[in-house]
């Protein structure tokens, strides 16, 4: 009888159980069991589909993602595209001055917009003078604005894209940016989520996917139809208190606490044998295990006190301006280091993104960028150092850029048509620029690209086919695989 | 694509089909048409007379042939798939090309003489469709051994068995069973008491004694209130801050509805109607409007589309399992529904916006209220959208509403609903006038109680002024006001008085609007009318005029309060309320004959662009009608979806698999059932037993299917080889507990369950709410922490639940406060219940307890030993009682366990 079951059972073990017990991830597990469990794959088809293998499609350039996004849309004039023509013709309505086609263009059709009438996302007529200076970087020579001297230092480890466009004029464009369809389209998973279930771990004490920072409401989640087990794990830079749930709160001690996880792993496993073939019991034994390891795992990446005081200076630790996202920046390489998949930072928070500076343009970025320009510059720099930073990809970004024109005194609109985002490492080309925009910064009009150009090629350094990750039931657009970006590649 | 062509598509990726290689037609070939051409050139649509779902049919052409057998170059099929993509010819006309690999082997295929086998049938008439033709009940399959069958649907199922040579497990033990109901009824685990005691009754009906229990408990209502609110997409509301953009507040007051009628046991078609029209059917009664809280949740202020879409959508999904949205930009691909059926469906919604409707004892609707739908545009025109672009309306033709035409057998009028006057003007509703008057009562009395303060300060500063003579009124030296005291405290005397005479204005002001009110609704003569409306005009002047006297004595008081700088600025304040009085004084002059009816309804603002104006305009009288004719088309016995699709609904919570696994989507492109005459015999069953849910889950969790065990051991092989997926019912599926379950579970074992009922949501950062999880707050923006790292419901669709298994849900019961405490109020029970218990008894109980099981030898041998060692390190740990920190210790472990969070 129990010969019998044992054979039994064996055989007919069904695949995702296996993969499971073979540490590739419950993950992938969860979502086979949905899409089998709702009918989307069946069993009478003779298993044509899979979840990922965790492994990469073809050789990867680069194992790990940092994604730094700015909440609320920052100035492309005034950071990685500066445009003197705005100062120039400062105070002119577009129209008088020689760039008045850009107002006639068909690429205004681009907007879809999401609320009606809103005093925002209108276009701005009036030019609005550069509220910074800029000069040349680096051996390369790009033109930065003064507000990035640390980023600037690196200018030659960067190739900053200046013909991005994006289609929601609104916030939504958060969303966008990170699962490439706009927000009247409905929920889609996250490039970090679709990396997240196409690679394995890299280490197997920590989730390989963690987000910091402040999340707007527009952006809250990543797994979407692949699952929540792909939403990123929230991390608070805060070594006592990292993670939800992380440590006990009975005060109990680790040594009772391992009695705890042992005695756990060894009853479910005792389960399994009364309950052959239940695959969520294998996962659950896997999840429980990571658990136990991540209660140190993660506040020892945390512990930036054993940091030296000149990496402390590096990423600006000590002075009030820079401490808060330098600590985020600090801990991103940490966590590279110990093999973090993705990892996204958001930075400023508070109302729909701190740099949306619909007014008082210079005295917000001027503080945003002093919060973010040396942590940055730190971490490329210390990426670098240590070798990381040819198998990592540093991507600067926000959600769309600011106007041309002035929205009333002294602030910028959003601006879709064109703006600016920058990459580092993993096979990036540095010291370079890609695609430009018009003469005052309105429209991306050199090798233009829509948010999934950067998903692309990402995915692609990444060493993975975004249509080979596609689930059924769930086919994607072209426009949600966009191109890869090859020109800024090594 | 369906599921079949796209795995096709895959296998073909393995490589060009090789001229030599025979293609097979069945697997490579048509899979593509089926996948690509089926739409335009199939049973739904013949575009140039062209259908390529046969491939005689594909030989035989349309008004132009498009195959030559043997030859594909001359096959105009080939130049049209292989064409350039800006080539107007080029087929298929949308989406990415066929791939050079696909066309390959269509090429190849024609050249070996397009064969196919000679026995093809062309896709069948889409009315055709299973699920689109009525149920009727079918008979009862007779099998053996006729003692497996307890009712009905064992014989379904046994007859699937039997078909298919699978082997039943056996049931799983009585334990397990009633934990399964139990939690799979009422959402809790059961307590030891009821577990002894249902062990102990081995009398015939005991388990039918214990589906009463449940069904009947209150907490029946909360349990699968939730699994009806992740179905029709509950959520509290959600925006920007405090701005409401999505939902609506007190939406609540729906999921009360929801609990309360599943309490009732209301007939489904019943609450389905209620939900849809309740304002058309019910105008006057607002504890049935509290089911319209369906059409409230869709609002989304900044597009009218979306919101629209959404509902339609939804509506069609939850109710129908028809993918209706498919059809906005374009007619269906794979079911009969047009376009036009598309836009005829959001006619239907078009007129209907929301308002939040007053409750007794409440005038601000910020506070509370009855948010529900109501037709405030019945003359709202729909126009189809081209491309389903909302720029692009075609103007040129009105769409008149109706549900999709395919399933309308017989055309039903839609009749316009007359109103009654409360419903259009809902401060005619006695319990509004009641509260109108009884807030303008609590104002007069505060107002008294003031005066009477202010006069005793007065009195209080006179007799101190009395004493020093001097105090207010030194002549030549400049003093602050407040060196004044008595001055200061006549003037507050002054606004008191005023405010005491606004009060009492303004009731007379309420009562005599309700009174006007009242005439011009009822049987008055014209002259009485007159006078009440002139009487109603003059006290609303008379009170504001009462309001502006007040202000102005305010505004004196301010001026005289303040500090000589800021004198100057607040004169200007006394000088425009002075002019505000004047102008309220010459219209109370000359009152006119119209008033202000009394408020008791809110319009929400149809978007960010509406106007005060707008908004405050009267409701109409008429209603349009048309929700009410698409709810009782829907709830029509005769339609073939409504009863099938909610006794699948019900099916697949209590078994972790559904009998059509498209759950929202039965039409042509959803898997088929797996049971199809045990779908419609339950379909049927409902509808004979009026909609009654209960009676469904009665026969589900008593039948002899529901009680095997989950477990595969000892299956016999071919069982498992046959059906490895288990989609034939040869055992139980476990099911991980909902979010909700796991949290009320802990609670419930600890004894610390709140079981409160009903009532405005709480906040989610109130952890130390022990109340069941459905009353937090849930929108998209906010969760509770600890659910939703259980797979709480996504708001925006969760027709199924995820059940995913990550790392952080072994954090959450590890280390939350809530699981801590439960694991220490547990042992505590178990120990006050068996005092002295050895730690084998006291594992043998924490088990019971806990998972409801009795420990096996091997679980029992590994907990005495795991307590020695949780001793040990508590000992080390230098707790005070390491003994009884063990047993803690255990039963926290055994809320790890994976059987506790699994309903086996």
């Amino acid at each position: 009888m129990t010969d019998r079951d044992t054979s039994g059972s064996s055989r007919a073990m069904p695949r995702r159980a296996f993969l499971a017990d073979m540490g590739m991830g419950f993950t992938g597990l969860a979502l086979g069991a949905m899409l089998a469990r709702d009918g989307i794959v069946r069993a009478d088809e003779g298993g044509g589909w899979q979840p990922p293998d965790g492994r990469p499609h073809f050789p990867p350039k680069a194992k790990t993602v940092v994604w730094l996004f700015m909440n609320g849309g920052v100035s492309q004039a005034e950071s990685f595209d500066p445009k003197p023509e705005l100062t120039k013709y400062a105070g002119k309505s577009i129209g008088e001055t020689p760039f008045k086609d850009v107002q006639n263009s068909e690429k205004l059709k681009l907007a879809r917009v999401t609320v009606v009438n809103d005093a925002n996302g209108q276009q701005r007529n009036k030019l609005y003078p550069l509220q910074v200076g800029f000069r040349k970087y680096g051996q390369c020579g790009v033109e930065l604005s003064d507000w990035v001297p640390h980023i600037g230092g690196c200018a030659d480890d960067i190739a900053v894209i200046r013909s991005m466009y994006t289609t929601d004029d609104n916030h939504g464009a958060q969303t966008q940016f990170h699962s490439g369809r706009h927000m009247l389209d409905g929920e889609f998973p996250t490039l970090g989520a679709w990396a997240h279930y196409g690679l394995g771990s890299l280490n197997d004490n920590l989730p390989q996917f963690l987000s910091m920072g402040n999340r707007e409401y527009w952006n809250a989640r990543d797994g979407h139809y692949l699952g929540p087990a792909h939403d990123a794990t929230p991390i608070r830079v805060d070594p006592r208190n990292p993670l939800a749930f992380g440590k006990p709160s009975g005060g109990l001690g680790p040594d009772e606490q391992r009695v705890g996880f042992d005695l756990v792993g060894r009853l479910d496993r005792l389960k399994a044998i009364e309950y052959p073939d239940d695959p969520a019991l294998a996962a659950r034994i896997k999840a429980y295990e990571l658990a136990y390891r991540m209660q140190s795992s993660v506040p020892e990446a945390l512990a930036l006190d054993s940091e030296p005081k000149e990496t402390r200076d590096l990423y600006g630790l000590d002075d009030p301006a820079t401490r808060d996202f330098g600590m985020q920046m600090l801990a991103t390489r940490r966590f590279v280091e110990r093999g973090v998949r993705f990892i996204q930072v958001q930075h400023g928070a508070g109302g729909a993104g701190a740099w949306d500076a619909h007014s008082g343009l210079k005295a917000n970025h001027e503080k945003n960028f002093k919060a973010v320009d040396k942590p940055i510059a730190g971490l490329l720099k210390d990426l670098k150092r240590r070798g990381l930073l040819d198998s990592t990809i540093v991507l600067f970004a926000s959600e769309f850029g600011r106007t041309p024109g002035s929205q009333g005194s002294d602030g910028r609109d959003h601006h879709i048509y064109g703006f600016s985002v920058w990459m580092a490492g993993g096979g990036i080309k540095g010291g370079l620029v890609h695609g430009a925009t018009d003469e005052i910064g309105f429209h991306a009009v050199e090798d233009r690209h829509y948010v999934t150009d950067i998903h692309a090629t990402i995915l692609k350094q990444l060493g993975l086919d975004s249509r080979r990750l596609e689930i059924p039931g769930r086919k994607r657009l072209d426009i949600d695989h966009g191109q890869p970006i090859d020109a800024i590649l090594v | 694509m369906g599921i079949r062509q796209i795995l096709a598509a895959i296998a073909l990726l393995a490589g060009p089909a090789r001229a030599e290689e025979t293609v097979d037609y069945r697997t490579r070939i048509k899979p593509i048409f089926q996948a690509r051409c089926y739409a335009c050139h199939g049973v739904l649509k013949q575009k140039g007379g062209l259908r390529l779902d046969t491939a005689k049919l594909a030989v035989q052409g349309g008004q132009e042939p498009a195959i030559t057998p043997g030859n594909s170059a001359s096959s105009p099929l080939i130049d049209r798939v292989s064409a350039d993509e800006d080539d107007p010819a080029r087929m298929p006309p949308e989406g990415e090309p066929l791939k050079p690999s696909e066309i390959e082997a269509l090429r190849a295929w024609i050249a070996q003489g397009a064969r196919a086998p000679s026995d093809e049938q062309p896709e069948r008439d889409p009315r055709d469709h299973w699920a689109f033709r009525p149920p009727t009940r079918p008979a009862l399959p007779a099998v053996e051994p006729s003692r497996w069958v307890r009712n009905p649907i064992d014989a379904f199922i046994a007859a699937g068995h039997q078909r298919r040579g699978l082997t039943p497990q056996p049931p799983g033990d009585r334990r397990t069973w009633l934990r399964r109901v139990s939690v799979d009824l009422v959402g809790l685990p059961p307590t030891r008491e009821e577990l002894d005691a249902f062990v102990a009754d081995d009398s015939n009906g005991a388990e039918g004694r214990v589906v009463d229990r449940l069904l009947g408990s209150p907490q029946y209502a909360e349990r699968w209130g939730r699994h009806w609110m992740d179905i029709w997409r509950y959520s509290d509301w959600w925006g920007l801050g405090a701005e409401v953009r999505n939902s609506q507040k007190h939406i609540w007051h729906w999921r009360d509805w929801i609990i309360e009628s599943l309490d009732a046991d209301k007939g489904y078609d019943q609450m389905l109607r209620e939900m849809l029209a309740a304002d058309e059917l019910y105008p006057d009664d607002l504890d049935k409007l509290r089911a319209s809280g369906f059409l409230a949740r869709q609002y989304f202020k900044f597009n009218r589309t979306t919101w629209l879409d959404e509902t339609i959508e939804h509506t069609s999904k939850a109710m129908l399992g028809l993918t209706i949205n498919c059809a906005k930009c374009h007619d269906h691909k794979y079911d009969p529904i047009s376009q036009v059926d598309y836009y005829r469906m959001r006619a239907i919604f078009e007129p209907y916006q929301i308002r939040t409707d007053m409750v007794p004892g409440e005038l601000d609707p910020e506070k509370d209220g009855i948010p529900r739908g109501f037709d405030a545009h019945p003359e709202a025109k729909t126009f189809l959208h081209i491309r389903g672009d909302d720029r692009r309306p075609d103007e040129g033709r009105v769409i008149e509403p109706s549900p999709p035409a395919f399933l309308v057998s017989t055309p039903r009028g839609i009749d316009p609903v007359t109103l009654p006057p409360e419903a259009y003007q809902p401060g005619l509703r006695p319990f509004v006038v009641e509260t109108h008057l009884a807030a303008a009562n609590r104002r007069i009395v505060e107002a008294r109680r003031e005066f009477k303060s202010a006069t005793a300060k007065l009195e209080d500063a006179e007799r101190v002024a009395m004493a020093s003579p001097f105090a207010d009124d030194q002549p030549g030296a400049a003093k602050p006001d407040d060196s004044r005291p008595v001055e200061g405290s006549r003037l507050a005397v002054i606004v008191a008085a005023r405010t005491l005479e606004a009060a009492e204005a303004q009731r007379l002001s309420v009562e005599a609007r309700s009174a006007a009110d009242r005439a011009t609704r009822g049987p008055q003569a014209p002259a009485d009318l007159t006078a009440s409306v002139a009487e109603a005009a003059r006290q609303e002047k008379l009170a504001a005029v009462a309001k502006a006297n007040e202000a102005v004595s305010r505004a004196e008081l301010d001026q005289f309060r303040a500090t000589p700088e800021k004198k100057a600025g607040l004169g200007k304040k006394v000088e425009a309320s002075r002019v505000a009085l004047e102008a309220a004084r010459q219209t109370a002059a000359s009152p006119g004959g119209s008033y202000t009816p009394l408020i008791g309804s809110r319009k929400t603002l149809e978007s960010n662009l509406e106007t005060e104006d707008s908004r405050g305009k009267p409701f109409p009288r008429v209603s349009t009608g048309r929700r009410s004719a698409l709810a009782s088309w829907i709830t029509d016995p005769k339609n073939p979806l409504t009863a099938r699709v909610a006794v699948n609904h019900l099916w697949s919570r209590h078994f972790g698999r559904a009998l059509v696994s498209t759950v929202f989507d039965f039409g042509r492109k959803g898997t088929p059932p797996t049971h199809p005459e045990l779908l419609d015999w339950l379909a049927v069953e409902l509808v004979e037993h009026g909609w009654s849910l209960k009676h469904i889950h009665r026969l589900i969790v008593t039948s002899n299917t529901y009680r095997l065990t989950s477990s595969s051991r000892g299956v016999e092989p071919d069982t498992l080889a046959l059906d490895p997926e288990n989609a034939f019912y040869w055992r139980a599926n476990p099911i991980r507990m909902e979010s909700e379950v796991i949290r009320d579970s802990l609670l419930h074992l600890a004894g610390e369950l709140d079981p409160t009922r009903y009532g405005p949501s709480i906040p989610v950062a109130d952890t130390s709410s022990r109340r069941r999880s459905l009353y937090f707050v849930h929108s998209h923006n906010e969760h509770q922490e600890f659910l939703a790292t259980f797979d709480d419901a996504s708001v925006l669709e969760c027709y199924r639940r995820a059940d995913s298994i990550v790392p952080q849900q072994a954090l959450a019961l590890e280390n939350s406060p809530l699981a801590t405490s439960a694991a220490e109020k547990i042992a505590r029970r178990i120990e006050s219940a068996r005092p002295g218990a050895s730690d084998r008894d006291f594992a043998r109980e924490a088990f019971l307890t806990v998972l409801s099981v009795q420990p096996t030898e091997a679980e029992q041998a590994a907990v005495v030993e795991a307590l020695a060692a949780f001793a040990v390190a508590s000992r080390k740990a230098g707790r005070p009682e390491p003994l009884a920190r063990a047993r803690v210790g255990l039963v926290h472990a055994l809320l790890n366990h994976n059987d506790f969070v699994t309903i086996r």
